[in-house]
Formats: C-alpha cells, sequence, structure tokens
C-alpha cells in the first residue's frame, strides 16, 4: 500500500505540470560520470549498479561515497560479500584513506557477511541490519549509502518471492531515509537476459551497467546507463578506466562538432615542399603522411617538429613505432637535433608501447598530455601501430577522438601511416579517418636502377592550391631537399 | 576409581542455566512472534528446567544486535553450552532446529 501510494504521488510531482524542475542530484565526483549522467545520481532515490565480477562497480560506488563523505554527505558502506579489512586495504592502493575519514565520522564501514555456518530454518527479514545502520544513520546524519553485492543477500532467501518482497522492504526503507543510495549486483542487463533480479532495474530510478570485456587480449572496461527516471543521460557506452586517481570516464565521441575553422599556413621546415603545398601546412587542420616502410615519413614529421619548435610552437610527439631515446638518435643522420627541443620542453615526446594498455588508457594519457602541454601540434607515429591496441575499432576509437580533441582546439594532427603498398586507397587513407583529414602527403621509394628513389606527392589538400606532381626527393644530412627533374 | 566417577553426567542437579539461547527479534513482526513460541515449546519439551531465554529487540537494542553481529531476525543464538551455534529464521523445521541445537536423540 505504501508503495502504491508513494508512486503516486512521485507520478504526480513528476507529470505533465512539472515543467522544466531539474531532478535534485548529487554529484558522483567522477566527472566523466556526472556529464553523462546530467550532474549526478538522484538525490534521495536508488541507482542500480550492475556488471560481472571485477567490472569495477565497488570502486565506482567507493568513489562516489568518498567524494560525498569529502563533500560534507556522510555515507555508508553496507558489504554483504567482502571483509571491512580488505575493503579498506583494496583502497589504500588507491590512495583513499577509510579509516581517515572513519575517525571523523563520515564513513562507516558496515561488515554485514552472514555466519556461514548459521543454520535457516524458515523465513527470516533483515530488521536486525536495518535497525543497526537506523542508528549509524542517526548518528552520523548519513546521505549516502552504498550496499555492495546486494545479489548476494538476497540468494539466501532462496525464494523468488521472499526475495522480491525483501528487496521492497529495503527500497522503502531507503526512501523513507531520504538516502541516495548506490546498490551493486552482479548482473546483466535486462535487455540481454531477463534474469531473476529484473525487478532490481524497475525498482531503481537510475540503473547503471559496467562490464568488462577481453579483445584481442586487451581489457577494456565500459559503462552505460540503462534508464534514469526523470532525467536525460548520455546513452552511448562509455570506456572508463581505473587508476591511481580512482575512476575516469572519457566519453568518446562528442554529439557536437565544434571544430575551429583552420588557422594560418606554417612552413613545413623545408622552402621547396612550402612551394609545393602552396605555402605550408595549414595550423589547426588535420594531415595524414603515407608511405611504406623507409619512405621517410617520420624525418619529414621531425622536419617539420623541429621547425615548429624552433618557431615557438610547441609540439606533443606520441609516438608508438621506438623508443624517445632511439627517434632522437636516428634523426641526428639527416641532421634534425631534436634533444634540445626536448630539454627546453617545446617538444614532448611520448613514447607508448600499443599493446600495453587498452585504448581507454591510452587516450587518457594522450588527452593528459594535450592538457599539460597545450601544443600547437601533434605528431602521433604511427596510427598504423595503434591497431595493436586491441582492435581496428579500438584504433579507429583512439584517433577519432585526438583528432576531434585537436580540431576543437585548433592544433595541428599530424598523422603518420605506414602501409604495405600504394594501391590500395584505403590503406593509405588510414582507418577510417580518412574523411576527417585534411591534406594527404603520399611518400614513397621506387628502385630505379641501381638505387632507390624517393618521391612525394600531395594526392589531397582541403582548401589549396597544391602541386600535383611527384616531386623527387633526397634524404641528406641537412634534412630533405628537392631533386631537381 | 574416583576420577572414572566424575566424569559420568550428572542427573542429579540440573541447573537452570545449563542451556542459554538468546533470541533477537524485531518488535512483533510474524516471523519474531512465531520463533519465540517455537523455542519456548521445544525448551518445555525437551530441556524443562534447564534453560534460559533472553529475547532482544532489534529494534530497540540496535547496538546488542550489532554486538552479536545480527543482521537478520529471528535469530537464535545458543550461547551455552559452546561451541555456540546460530539458527537464523522462524525456526519452522522442529527437526532442523533440535539437530542444529544438539537436541537430537538420547536427551540428557
Amino acid at each position: 500500500m505504501a508503495t502504491a501510494k508513494r508512486r503516486a504521488q512521485r507520478r504526480d510531482a513528476g507529470g505533465p505540470h512539472k515543467g522544466k524542475k531539474e531532478l535534485p542530484k548529487v554529484s558522483t565526483g567522477i566527472a566523466g560520470l556526472d556529464l553523462v549522467l546530467g550532474g549526478g545520481l538522484p538525490a534521495g532515490r536508488v541507482t542500480l549498479l550492475s556488471g560481472g565480477p571485477g567490472s569495477g562497480k565497488t570502486m565506482m560506488g567507493l568513489h562516489c561515497l568518498l567524494h560525498g563523505a569529502d563533500a560534507g554527505q556522510p555515507g555508508i558502506l553496507v558489504m554483504f560479500e567482502e571483509r571491512a579489512a580488505a575493503v579498506r586495504e583494496n583502497a589504500l592502493s588507491r590512495g583513499w584513506d577509510l579509516p581517515r575519514l572513519e575517525k571523523k565520522n563520515k564513513l562507516y564501514l558496515m561488515d554485514a557477511r552472514l555466519d556461514p555456518e548459521a543454520v535457516v530454518s524458515g523465513e527470516f527479514s533483515i530488521k536486525g541490519l536495518l535497525a543497526i545502520l537506523d542508528q549509524r544513520i542517526k548518528v552520523m546524519r548519513a546521505k549516502l549509502i552504498l550496499i555492495d553485492a546486494a545479489d548476494a543477500l538476497l540468494h539466501l532467501y532462496n525464494s523468488p518471492l521472499r526475495e522480491r518482497r525483501e528487496l521492497y522492504a529495503l527500497h522503502e526503507w531507503l526512501l523513507d531515509r531520504g538516502l541516495t543510495a548506490i546498490l551493486t549486483a552482479k548482473t546483466v542487463p535486462q535487455e540481454e537476459a531477463p534474469s531473476r533480479y529484473a525487478f532490481m532495474d524497475f525498482m531503481a530510478d537510475c540503473v547503471i551497467h559496467v562490464d568488462q570485456r577481453v579483445t584481442a587480449q586487451i581489457t577494456t572496461r565500459r559503462l552505460r546507463v540503462i534508464k534514469y527516471r526523470g532525467s536525460g543521460y548520455g546513452r552511448n557506452e562509455y570506456p572508463f578506466l581505473i587508476d591511481e586517481n580512482g575512476i575516469n570516464i572519457i566519453p568518446i565521441t562528442s554529439n557536437v562538432l565544434q571544430h575551429r575553422a583552420p588557422g594560418p599556413k606554417v612552413s613545413s621546415g623545408q622552402a621547396w615542399l612550402d612551394e609545393v603545398l602552396d605555402g605550408g601546412y595549414k595550423s589547426g587542420t588535420s594531415i595524414l603522411f603515407a608511405g611504406t616502410a623507409g619512405a621517410g615519413k617520420t624525418t619529414l614529421a621531425c622536419v617539420f617538429t623541429r621547425a615548429a619548435c624552433l618557431r615557438g610552437e610547441r609540439v606533443l610527439y606520441l609516438n608508438f613505432e621506438e623508443s624517445t631515446e632511439s627517434m632522437v638518435s636516428n634523426m641526428l643522420s639527416p641532421g634534425i637535433t631534436l634533444q634540445p627541443l626536448i630539454k627546453t620542453g617545446t617538444l614532448v615526446v611520448q613514447s607508448y608501447l600499443p599493446e600495453a594498455m587498452g585504448v581507454e588508457e591510452h587516450l587518457f594519457h594522450a588527452l593528459k598530455n594535450l592538457d599539460e602541454l597545450q601544443p600547437q601540434h601533434v605528431v602521433v607515429d604511427a596510427i598504423s601501430a595503434c591497431k595493436r591496441m586491441g582492435s581496428d575499432q579500438a584504433a579507429f576509437e583512439y584517433l577519432m577522438r585526438i583528432l576531434n580533441v585537436c580540431k576543437e582546439r585548433g592544433i595541428t594532427c599530424i598523422y603518420i601511416n605506414q602501409t604495405a603498398g600504394l594501391d590500395i586507397v584505403e590503406e593509405i587513407s588510414g582507418i577510417g579517418v580518412s574523411s576527417l583529414i585534411d591534406t594527404i602527403i603520399l611518400l614513397r621509394n621506387l628502385p630505379i636502377g641501381g638505387s632507390v628513389v624517393r618521391q612525394l606527392i600531395v594526392m589531397k589538400s582541403r582548401g589549396s592550391k597544391h602541386s600535383e606532381q611527384f616531386h623527387g626527393f633526397r634524404i641528406t644530412d641537412r634534412g630533405i631537399d628537392l631533386v631537381k627533374a | 576409581m574416583k576420577a572414572r566417577k566424575r566424569e559420568r553426567p550428572r542427573y542429579a542437579k540440573p541447573r537452570r542455566d545449563s542451556y542459554v539461547f538468546r533470541l533477537f527479534v524485531a518488535g512483533n513482526e510474524s516471523n519474531s512472534s512465531q520463533a519465540r513460541q517455537k523455542l519456548a515449546r521445544l525448551c518445555e519439551e525437551h530441556l524443562k528446567g534447564r534453560y534460559k531465554i533472553d529475547v532482544v529487540d532489534v529494534l530497540k537494542h540496535a547496538a546488542s544486535a550489532h554486538k552479536n553481529n545480527v543482521l537478520v531476525t529471528p535469530t537464535l543464538i545458543l550461547i551455552k553450552p559452546l561451541p555456540k551455534v546460530t539458527v537464523l529464521g522462524n525456526l519452522n523445521d522442529d527437526r532442523q532446529v533440535l539437530a542444529a541445537l544438539r537436541l537430537t536423540g538420547d536427551e540428557r
């Protein structure tokens, strides 16, 4: 009865007359997640965080709880599976000091594991637990509660009917106390497989599903909001990662294209090439260097990098092919000294092994570098190696995201793509990103007679009158020289 | 000879607190009342004059529930004789409850 009444009230409150009144929300403390949720979790309501074992749901819940505790909203963590001591230890490994908050009465860990040796005879309810919690809530003035592994509690009832009844009772109890609650449970989204816990989804006002999957031996965590009563939310799947700072969410596609218009032309570092390009590269645009191995792509990029740095512009060089040291020493041979530029900080080279991390983590590092350096130009060497982050899809997501961020911020983005041959247009243009590329420069080295002839052609350059010829060039100890035909 | 005599169980003076039970209930909800009645009956039948039952209402004594790690109601704890036994639920199954409390077979 009480349930029906409350529902009716809620319906009235949220009916057609509600106007534009926003649902009160509680920040999760996870920047990306607040964005996806349009501000945070529903205040005074129940949120279900579902996902398989190891998907990060407890960590996510704990992150919210700690954020609340720091923001003056004390919270309680009820654990049906884990030991309080283990949670404290795990949290400490992330730099979260739970005992500090516990001492200040901002956080309370309730170990609610049942005695495994207890004999069960007949029906029971969790009134004992609720009575204990009631007392704590009063003492602490708790506002948040995280109920971890609610499914473990339900398992105990061993009857779908009783499970449901107890869960409703718990729901009522939470609502009566005005607590902002997060329940975690090991479930799959209802639409994928209607489970016996489907009513959990129904009961909660907000349902978030997290999962962890392994594709091509690389693990990625993803998050999706399945529903949010009375609020809009991001409807995509969002990758997230857990690092030493907690949870990081990177919305992979922004829904608006807010690309800036291209900036002025900047020199490529070689006068003859500027001529070929009708004045140089357009800053703030995307440029692709494609070619076979040893065609001079990295050299071309480094010629530009050095010229840009000497003009006082900052360059971020993301290298997936070789270490910084080996790149610096290899570039000495064509006479390109990079070390002084790195020393002054105008050039930052970051070398990563593509398969070392999932795409989210790569993105996270790249975006962090972009934020820290605020470069005018970015070089990614090479996008062909990005496939080793997991899959073509992973590489595509990574490159799209970098490209979008660069275009939004007016950063020149140079992608290097190593191709096996020169015939396949698709291969040249790179992992499906070609429509967003403004300029494509193709490099090739042809064995003619007893030597190798290097050639370069501008295949596409939006909005400029570039040369349409192949140009022969040579890599000397002073950079790249034009070979007059 | 003397030592052996001492080892034999004493029938002579049954003490009032040979068996000590603590039953945690939540007010007068039905499962709690049921467990209370059932425990009283079982004790009368099997342990007449040798038992003591403490009933604790968790709604009034949450701290005690917490101390005893009582999360569900009703919870029955056999405090004495050791080892401790915990039985959850309204005690609807006589045989199961008696077995858990080691009261099956030859009653002492």
